[in-house]
């Protein structure tokens, strides 16, 4: 449901014969608010004059997702399906992904270990700042897709596990 | 050398097209709600380093610091907006061993405060809007007020353009726009001081395009007029002003030359300039220590490719060209085509994009990164394409303008096309007697309702 410029003339132009002072309506997926003048339209930052400025909205629903631009076989990319009965636990930041907690020692979880949702699987470093990574599921880590000291991506999907049956 | 992009949107594809021309490898940013974005199409690679908000995205320093590292780049092109006149994130990126693409953080930090601009100004005797320090009382801004006379401003030290600002026109009026702006400065970038300046009643907004290399040489590309703007954000921009004789050229450039050297500013900037219409004096406002929008009006007139520059200078290399290589020729106008719908008070108009049908041919230019089937997000600014045309002198660019906006197609998303070429044809415009508050007297489309959408899930 998209609102021309035709329409919006017309549905302005019906309004202003009328005594509103508010309207709301609603056609299709799309709910339109309108103040009429005079009323205080609520705070809006003045910008600046060069940069278009940042304006938080509603989101909208994620209308499809295509392919990535540049499959890049390490990177675990989180729209391919994934078996049934795992769960894919994808990274909360940007970050070098560490499988233990400092060099040399065990790594947090291997293939085949049992995990809670609380245990930490790994280690997210952005700028000498770690982050702990946790299972967030309960079950059986099935596959990890990232390779030690790799750059993961926000969203990039790092583990499987296989979970527990209830 | 490979290039990392920490942007988005029309820039971010600019720099790609420059980065290409250069034989240069390409890493962009991505947030979460970019990833069928045309930059990260383009590029060589896009990594995705945050969630939508730009907060937890473009403006994660260390997100962005970090993918540059580990994607093997060897420098960083911050583009405009978001960290680009960050001094911290310039030092970060150059701590980890980043080029960054535009000047030192210090010269960032002495120009982003305006207040030290403006003393800074002063100091070589550049002539400065009359004005104050800073004003940390509604009686101190009473006192100002007698002194400088109304109406006047109140501006945040810490702001840039109109953001953060007051027009003051009685006593009245004192107590409730200190507070408020105040708070708006101080929501918007954590610091709440504020300033007073003369407000000039009938001025033009002329800008002068800057670029200094690692060697100490600067020059400049001629002036931009950006007057045409409503509520402090430009709309219009064109080059050159028609306001501006050659001789008030020499004496701009030669007060915004004077201003770079001071600072040792390297890479590309913009000194920006109030003329006063009823003086023809013109004084200092700000210097933007990045590429701005609006550059490709200058680059029409001159020939060169500035964000090529920047790379260039960045990488060590001197400035391709001298002062006398550089003429301005013919004119060119440029409308920011933005996903708002007017008759609503511009109300922010994102969702997909259905019909996308740019104008083309001779003398027409358009900076864009959208396309059909597009979702324009609604986290970001409303920008969606700059059309820019050429011509041989301000009439023929008028006309190709208008003829250019007639012809695109849009639709899907709230566009300005039409409300742009209203503008340019109108009488005004064409006569060269607007000022900046033209758009809101004289051209307001005002329908008289504000709106503002959502789509329900």
């Amino acid at each position: 449901m998209t609102l021309t410029h035709d329409d919006v003339r017309k549905i302005l132009a019906i309004l202003d014969e009328s005594d509103c002072e508010e309207v709301h309506l609603e056609f299709g997926d799309v709910r339109l608010h309108l103040h009429r003048h005079g009323g205080e339209p609520g705070l809006r930052g003045a910008r600046g004059a060069d940069e278009p400025a940042a304006r938080p909205s509603p989101e909208l629903a994620d209308e499809g997702r295509g392919a990535p631009t540049q499959p890049d076989p390490a990177r675990g990319d989180r729209t391919e399906p994934i078996p049934e009965g795992t769960v894919g636990i994808t990274a909360p930041m940007l970050g070098i992904f560490y499988r233990s907690p400092s060099p040399g020692e065990k790594p947090f979880v291997e293939v085949g270990d049992k995990v809670t949702p609380d245990d930490t699987v790994c280690l997210l470093e952005v700028m000498k700042l770690f982050n702990s990574v946790k299972a967030g599921a309960a079950g059986m880590v099935e596959e990890i897709l990232v390779e030690n000291g790799a750059l993961v991506e926000y969203g990039q999907r790092l583990m499987l596990i296989r979970r527990d049956s209830a | 050398m490979r290039l990392f992009i920490a942007n988005r949107g029309e820039i971010a594809v600019r720099i790609v097209a420059a980065c290409r021309k250069l034989g240069i490898e390409t890493v962009v940013a991505i947030s979460d709600a970019d990833r069928h974005t045309r930059a990260a199409q383009i590029a060589d690679r896009a990594v995705c380093i945050g969630p939508a908000p730009a907060a937890e995205s473009y403006l994660k320093m260390e997100a962005i610091v970090s993918a540059a590292k580990g994607t093997g780049c060897d420098a960083v092109h911050p583009g405009y907006g978001f960290l680009a006149e960050n001094a911290k994130f310039q030092r970060l990126c150059i701590e980890n061993g980043l080029i960054f693409v535009g000047p030192s953080a210090s010269a960032m930090s002495a120009m982003g405060d305006k207040l030290a601009a403006r003393r800074i100004a002063g100091e070589i005797k550049l002539p400065v809007v009359p004005g104050s320090g800073q004003v940390d009382h509604p009686d101190k801004v009473r006192a100002l007020g007698r002194q400088i006379g109304y109406p006047f401003l109140l501006k945040a030290t810490a702001g840039g353009g109109g953001r953060g600002m007051r027009i003051v026109r009685s006593p009245d009026e004192i107590a409730g726009s200190f507070a408020s702006a105040r708070a708006e400065a101080q929501a918007a970038f954590d610091e709440p001081t504020l300033y007073v300046e003369r407000y000039i009643e009938r001025a033009r907004h002329v800008e002068i395009q800057v670029v200094g290399d690692a060697y100490g040489k600067i020059v400049h590309f001629g002036e931009r007029d950006c007057s045409i703007q409503r509520r402090h954000q430009k709309l219009i921009e064109e080059s050159p002003s028609p306001a501006v004789d050659s001789d008030l050229r020499a004496r701009m450039a030669d007060a915004a030359l004077r201003l770079a050297g001071h600072v040792g500013y390297v890479n590309a900037g913009t000194v920006e300039f109030m003329l006063d219409l009823d003086s023809m004096e013109f004084y200092f406002l700000e210097m933007n220590t990045r590429i701005q929008v609006e550059h490709p009006v200058t680059e029409m007139v001159t020939g060169i490719d500035l964000v090529a520059e920047q790379i260039r200078i960045a990488r060590g290399e001197a400035l391709s060209v001298s002062q006398d290589d550089v003429k301005l020729n013919g004119h060119a106008i440029e409308c920011r085509i933005n996903a708002e719908v007017p008759e609503l008070d511009f109300m922010p108009s994102p969702g997909k994009i259905v019909t996308w049908a740019p104008p083309s041919g001779s003398g027409i230019r358009v900076d864009t990164h959208c396309y059909p089937g597009y979702i324009v997000p609604p986290f970001y600014d409303s920008l969606l394409a700059k059309v820019i045309v050429h011509g041989p002198d301000r009439d023929s660019a008028i006309t190709r303008m208008v003829h250019a906006l007639d012809t695109f197609k849009a639709s899907g998303v709230g566009s300005t096309v039409r409300f742009n070429r209203a503008v340019v044809a109108h009488p005004d415009f064409r006569e060269g007697r607007v000022t900046t508050r033209w758009v809101e007297e004289s051209f307001s489309r005002g329908t008289g309702w504000t709106g503002r959408a959502e789509r329900q899930r």
